[in-house]
């Protein structure tokens, strides 16, 4: 998650400032910071046609930069991301420099790559797996390393997947879903789903999104998030509601009211497949619905997923309202859902 | 064109070398091991930078709510 983080910087020139766009609210608003820009990033029509200085995103009204040229990563990207740290940090430049010409940098350790074996538990591959990404570190550098775009077929994804363990670099919490889908093909036992947030602090409005698992009656969640508390948890939740109560309390430990939860479809363990990630196949507006009609139409999606339901498209109103707004919207599709619960 | 002619005309090679590529190559992982290494040292950095940040807003609501 990302938000408004950076501390006001005296002798910042206002070009920089307008050109980065850039929230110097105190921090105040640093409590989260989150990735609204990984689906504004990802569905925004103009990326590919932004030129180089262009290519800020949105996340929660702060600007963040994504390479979109492959590694080496190329002259002008590298070169942003230092100005935007040096625009962020108290030292400035000064620090920037430290770095960049520093004749010795310890090398950081590539992890190694999790690997399965028969004799693991699905829990144990689960914390492998979470210790992998741990390991690659969450990304605070301000530049997004890899390109998702959340419309592309499961299969490129995959190979952007493939790229983020070949790199082996820090990661935000988009690219730690697919990192999560792909380290967990394979498995069918466990299922995977998308499970997306918009949540609310001081006026601003933050994005986030984790990757649900469910497996033998039970569900839990992987994930990369600047707060530990809103990453990986446990396959110890009963339900689909639980799971995502257990979300929302950490978000009001720092004072986040959830919005709104997207809760996506099973995505399917065949690497090769073309179609893409469905993302939101349930949304719910948290602010509209009380805590207990969620946990219904969480629960309900839950079973419905588990059920394999198939080709209904169901749009529900509410009556409450009377402005054709919608607390819940469900569409189902047919999905090639590979495995048995 | 006369043989002698073929002879004395210079033979362009644009081709890299297979020394050449391997050299490509090295320098290629080498700008990536450096370019790895600057962006962990800085997210050491931005990572500790955000960490305090948090802290001393956590400390500002506790504050606040005394």
């Amino acid at each position: 998650m990302t938000g408004p983080t950076s501390p006001s910087r005296t002798g910042t020139s206002s070009a920089k400032l307008s050109r980065h766009g850039r929230s110097k609210s105190t921090s105040a608003h640093c409590l989260l910071r989150c990735a609204a820009r990984e689906e504004s990033a990802a569905s925004s029509p103009n990326n590919g046609a932004r030129s180089p200085g262009e290519e800020e995103e949105k996340d929660g009204g702060v600007l963040f930069y994504v390479n979109r040229t492959g590694f080496p990563i190329e002259g002008v990207t590298w070169e942003r991301m230092w100005s935007h740290v040096a625009v962020v940090h108290p030292e400035g430049q000064e620090m920037a420099d430290r770095i960049r010409n520093a004749a010795y940098l310890p090398k950081h350790h590539v992890p190694s790559v999790p690997t399965f074996k028969p004799s693991m538990s699905v829990p144990d591959w689960l914390v492998s797996i979470q210790n992998y990404m741990k390991a690659l570190q969450y990304n605070h550098t301000g530049t997004q390393f890899f390109e998702v775009k959340k419309s592309r077929p499961l299969s490129g994804l995959m190979e952007t997947a493939r790229e983020m363990i070949r790199e082996s670099l820090p990661i935000k919490c988009l690219e730690a879903v697919i990192l999560g889908i792909y380290l967990t093909n394979g498995l069918t036992s466990l299922e995977r789903f998308p499970i997306s947030f918009k949540t609310q602090f001081s006026g601003h409005c933050f994005h986030h999104v984790v990757l649900g698992v469910y497996c033998n009656g039970r569900y839990g969640s992987l994930g990369m998030s600047r707060r530990p508390d809103l990453m990986d948890k446990p396959l110890a939740h009963r339900t689909l509601g639980e799971l995502v109560a257990e979300f929302e309390s950490s978000y009001k430990r720092y004072q986040h009211t959830l919005k709104k939860v997207k809760i996506g479809l099973y995505v399917p363990h065949d690497p090769h497949v073309f179609q893409p990630i469905e993302w939101k196949h349930l949304v719910l507006n948290a602010a509209r619905l009380g805590a207990q009609e969620m946990r219904k139409e969480l629960e309900k999606h839950g079973r419905d997923m588990r059920m394999k339901v198939v080709c209904v498209c169901v749009c529900v109103c509410s009556s409450k309202k009377g402005q054709g707004q919608h607390e819940v919207s469900r569409y189902y599709r047919s999905h090639p859902l590979s495995s048995q619960v | 064109m006369e043989p002698a002619c073929r002879k004395d005309k210079p033979k362009l090679n644009s081709t890299p070398t297979r020394g050449d590529r391997a050299r490509q190559k090295s320098a290629q992982q080498e700008h990536k091991q450096r370019q790895r290494a600057e962006i962990y040292a800085l997210n050491k950095v931005m990572t500790e930078l955000e960490q305090q940040q948090f802290e001393s807003f956590c400390k500002q609501m506790q504050s606040q709510g005394e």
